[in-house]
């Protein structure tokens, strides 16, 4: 089996295992919040994990909170901020190409009365710096919102430069940033980084399924999204889950790890499928400086779904536009709003990468790319 | 709460000597549509066919929410006009009225708004000292003086309370309407050409609801067209045989032989050629399985495969009647049906089906019989056709399980 779905989800470590199979003994498994010892235990380690989790990300503990997934926290941190801050302005400035989890969060927004300014995008995938000016220039800006990787075509955003023309021209606007894709891909330090606000999945850095993590800088105040019991400071309430938060940790531990050689070996896979995949014809739809975890590839003669077939036939795993909308047979809107032409995008398949990917699979994913189109091409 | 489900028989009733076969179809239906509700006594009388629980110690259905459901089931049996649930009981007018007030009162629990009521009676036994007319007078009288917030209204009343004098005395209020039909079972198998769309589900039911078993046929060309795909194929099938019972679906490997014909035949005519090669292979397999005819979901005009000159071309094909049950329907009425059946939801799902990824941009509308000659002379169908035979995968529908 060849597994380039990725960027969808990642296959659970043997460290997350471990893991969860410790957390779940009855020593730790008390109630966090309870009175009695095993309470003060559960408690204990979970703010230890939380500890160790803060650190690794170059945050502070008190700045971290674990959800059950990116979606809640991009959900708590853009529609909390707003809510929390109604004086702050009446804009929010983002880009169309963004997940799911944000334009959805957006267009909610806009019901609610607030300006949504969409960034233009270029071919690149990135914001077109002038759009940015412009439409900071216009003033009343509350939040900005943006993807540091994009999960469609693994553009990756020149936030330095981004968070420095908002610090400037902007002061007072917060940034909320996307980080799901680019964990365990590229080194992340959110002291230095430059974002107030950052979303994390455990799910895509080879942890279960269930489990994420909000970064809010000290200092940026949010209503929070899930009230109850008020753990985790009143910003998620919800008896907390040594086990999942756990598990992010074991994840996370091992993707910051020699994440350079990762990149490295993964960056020289991305060549030789781009080399290999252009000389037969396929468009390369990532652009030439993305991350290169992700390739976005169009196949003329081969329409998202048939391609992903073919190649399911071969036991190699892809995916067509994003997988969490893959059912709703629509043309990938990154694609379109970065100025891909439809047909060339209803041909586009998305080959995501992990560490544990190997060259040896990509000279086989291309030889059966080859068979495919000895077989199934329809011209 | 009732004990005893009371259906109705429709148009078997109008059969002459035929009719008792008829009956025993639609009783022996009814059992297998029924066993996995348990034990079940079905028996007929006087035009109506009976239901009761058949353990002497509960002789009430397990609870409202089980004879609901049983009568759902009662009503997908086709032969069926309409079902009640009804109190059966024994005795003289005392208990008649006792049984009454029970209903009555249950009806008004049930809706707090009934305000209006009639009596209906017949009366088999003429034995009992009562007639009709003064059972109704005298039961109306008495439901009046206990239940002061009811008055009669003869036109149109909030809820009808039926009484029967028979071997045994009957009462209930309302029915479920059923599919009518005739039983399956009565007439020759036929198969249905199965696609993921909203029409050929619908041409099934239609077919099945005269009385005839179904078999079907579905081209699959993976990777084309994704597993999910057959998978919504096979679930309609299933919905289709919750109608028509227990049935085959046979899934036809069409991938090759739709690369085949898009390689050697025209763009405008792919339509055409490739719905002769089905229509053959489905023939074969009708064969192969004892039906005696092919069932379409097609429709008159409504897609370029679907004018008279493309039915016409490929209505030649095969030798054996092909039924069209849907070809003067208008598609809103198909649809409304495919909502009936509870079909149209799992039919809207959005996977490719077969027709999507191979069709043509303007496919010809009109084919003359020399284009048909022309576009199929560099295949060869009879090869075409035995090969899609031969790469069937037959899959056991049970609706039951």
């Amino acid at each position: 089996m060849i597994y380039f779905d990725n960027s969808a989800t990642t296959f659970v470590s043997d460290s997350v295992r471990a893991a969860l199979q410790e957390l779940t003994e009855d020593s730790v498994s008390a109630n966090p919040g309870a009175l009695h010892k095993l309470g003060n235990r559960a408690i204990e380690v979970y703010e230890g994990i939380r500890k160790e989790t803060a650190e690794l990300l170059g945050a502070r503990p008190e700045e971290i909170f674990f959800t059950s997934c990116a979606t809640e926290s991009a959900n708590t941190a853009i529609k909390g901020y707003m809510s929390r801050n109604k004086r702050a302005g009446n804009a929010v400035i983002s880009t169309r190409t963004e997940h799911k989890a944000t334009l959805e969060c957006l267009e909610y927004l806009a019901k609610l009365g607030y300006e949504i300014r969409y960034l233009k995008v270029g071919m690149d995938g990135k914001p077109v710096p002038e759009s940015l000016e412009e439409e900071l220039s216009k003033g009343d800006v509350a939040l900005a919102c943006f993807t540091l990787v994009n999960n469609e075509t693994g553009a990756v955003l020149p936030f330095e430069n981004i968070s420095k023309t908002i610090r400037a021209k902007s002061p007072s606007t917060v940034i909320y940033l996307d980080c799901v894709q680019a964990l365990g891909k590229m080194p992340i330090n959110l002291s230095t980084l430059g974002a107030d606000m950052c979303s994390f999945s455990g799910h895509k850095i080879h942890s279960i399924k269930g489990n994420g993590v909000l970064y809010v800088k000290k200092g940026v105040r949010i209503d929070p999204l899930i009230l109850g019991g008020g753990q985790q400071d009143g910003m998620r309430s919800g008896t907390q889950s040594p086990v999942l938060a756990g598990a992010f940790l074991a994840a996370l531990k091992e993707v910051t790890t020699g994440i350079d050689e990762s990149r490295e070996k993964i960056a020289e896979i991305n060549a030789y499928l781009r080399k290999e995949l252009s000389s037969r014809g396929a468009k390369i739809l990532s652009p030439d400086d993305a991350l290169p975890y992700v390739l976005n590839v169009s196949f003329e003669g081969f329409e998202s779904e048939t391609m992903l077939h073919c190649l399911e036939i071969y036991d190699i795993f892809v995916s067509t536009v994003s997988a969490c909308s893959a059912k709703q047979k629509k043309v990938s809107y990154v694609l379109l709003e970065m100025g891909v032409d439809r047909k060339t995008a209803a041909n586009a398949v998305r080959l995501s990468f992990s560490r544990h990917n190997t060259m040896d699979e990509a000279v086989e994913f291309i030889k059966c790319v080859d068979e495919i189109y000895d077989q199934f091409l329809v011209k | 709460m009732g004990n005893v489900l009371l259906a109705r028989m429709g148009e078997i009733t109008l059969k002459g000597l035929n009719r008792g076969a008829f009956e025993i179809q639609l009783k022996s239906n009814l059992k297998y549509r029924l066993k996995k509700f348990g034990d079940l006594k079905i028996y007929q009388s006087q035009s109506r066919i009976w239901i009761e629980p058949k353990e002497e110690d509960n002789p009430n259905f397990v609870s409202m929410a089980s004879a609901e459901e049983i009568m759902k089931a009662v009503c997908q049996v086709f032969g069926i006009v309409s079902v009640s649930l009804a109190r059966k009981f024994e005795g003289d007018f005392e208990s008649v009225k006792e049984n009454a007030f029970a209903c009555v009162r249950e009806l008004l629990d049930a809706n707090p708004g009934y305000k209006t009521f009639k009596v209906e009676s017949k009366r088999g036994n003429k034995t009992f000292p009562m007639t009709s007319p003064e059972i109704c007078e005298e039961l109306g009288y008495l439901i009046l003086q206990n239940f002061p917030e009811l008055t009669v209204k003869v036109k149109n009343p909030d809820f009808i309370l039926n009484v029967e004098i028979r071997e045994s005395n009957y009462i209930y209020s309302g029915k479920m309407m059923a599919h009518r039909g005739l039983p399956v079972g009565t007439c020759a198998k036929g198969m249905l050409l199965l696609s993921g769309g909203i029409d050929s589900p619908v041409a099934g039911f239609m077919m099945a609801s005269r009385g005839m078993p179904l078999d079907a046929v579905y081209f699959h060309s993976y990777p084309y067209t994704s597993d999910l795909a057959k998978q919504k194929v096979i679930d309609l099938a299933k919905i289709v045989s919750g109608y028509s019972g227990r049935m085959t679906l046979h899934v036809v490997n069409f991938t090759q032989i739709q690369l085949d014909l898009y390689k050697h035949s025209p763009q405008d005519m792919l339509t055409v050629t490739m719905r002769r090669v089905m229509l053959q292979i489905a023939e074969r397999l009708a064969l192969k399985n004892d039906c005696k005819c092919l069932i379409t979901g097609e429709s008159l005009g409504q897609v370029a495969s679907q004018t008279m000159e493309a039915i016409a071309a490929t209505n030649e094909v095969v030798k054996m009647p092909i039924l069209r049950p849907l070809i003067g329907l208008d598609k809103q009425a198909t649809c409304d049906i495919s909502r009936d059946i509870g079909a149209f939801e799992t039919s809207i799902l959005p996977y490719e089906d077969c027709c999507t990824v191979f069709v043509a941009k303007h496919p010809k509308t009109h084919p003359h019989p020399e284009d048909i000659i022309e576009a199929e002379k560099d295949l060869d169908i009879e090869m075409l056709v035995e090969s899609g035979v031969a790469g069937t995968e037959d899959i056991v529908i049970n609706p039951f399980d």
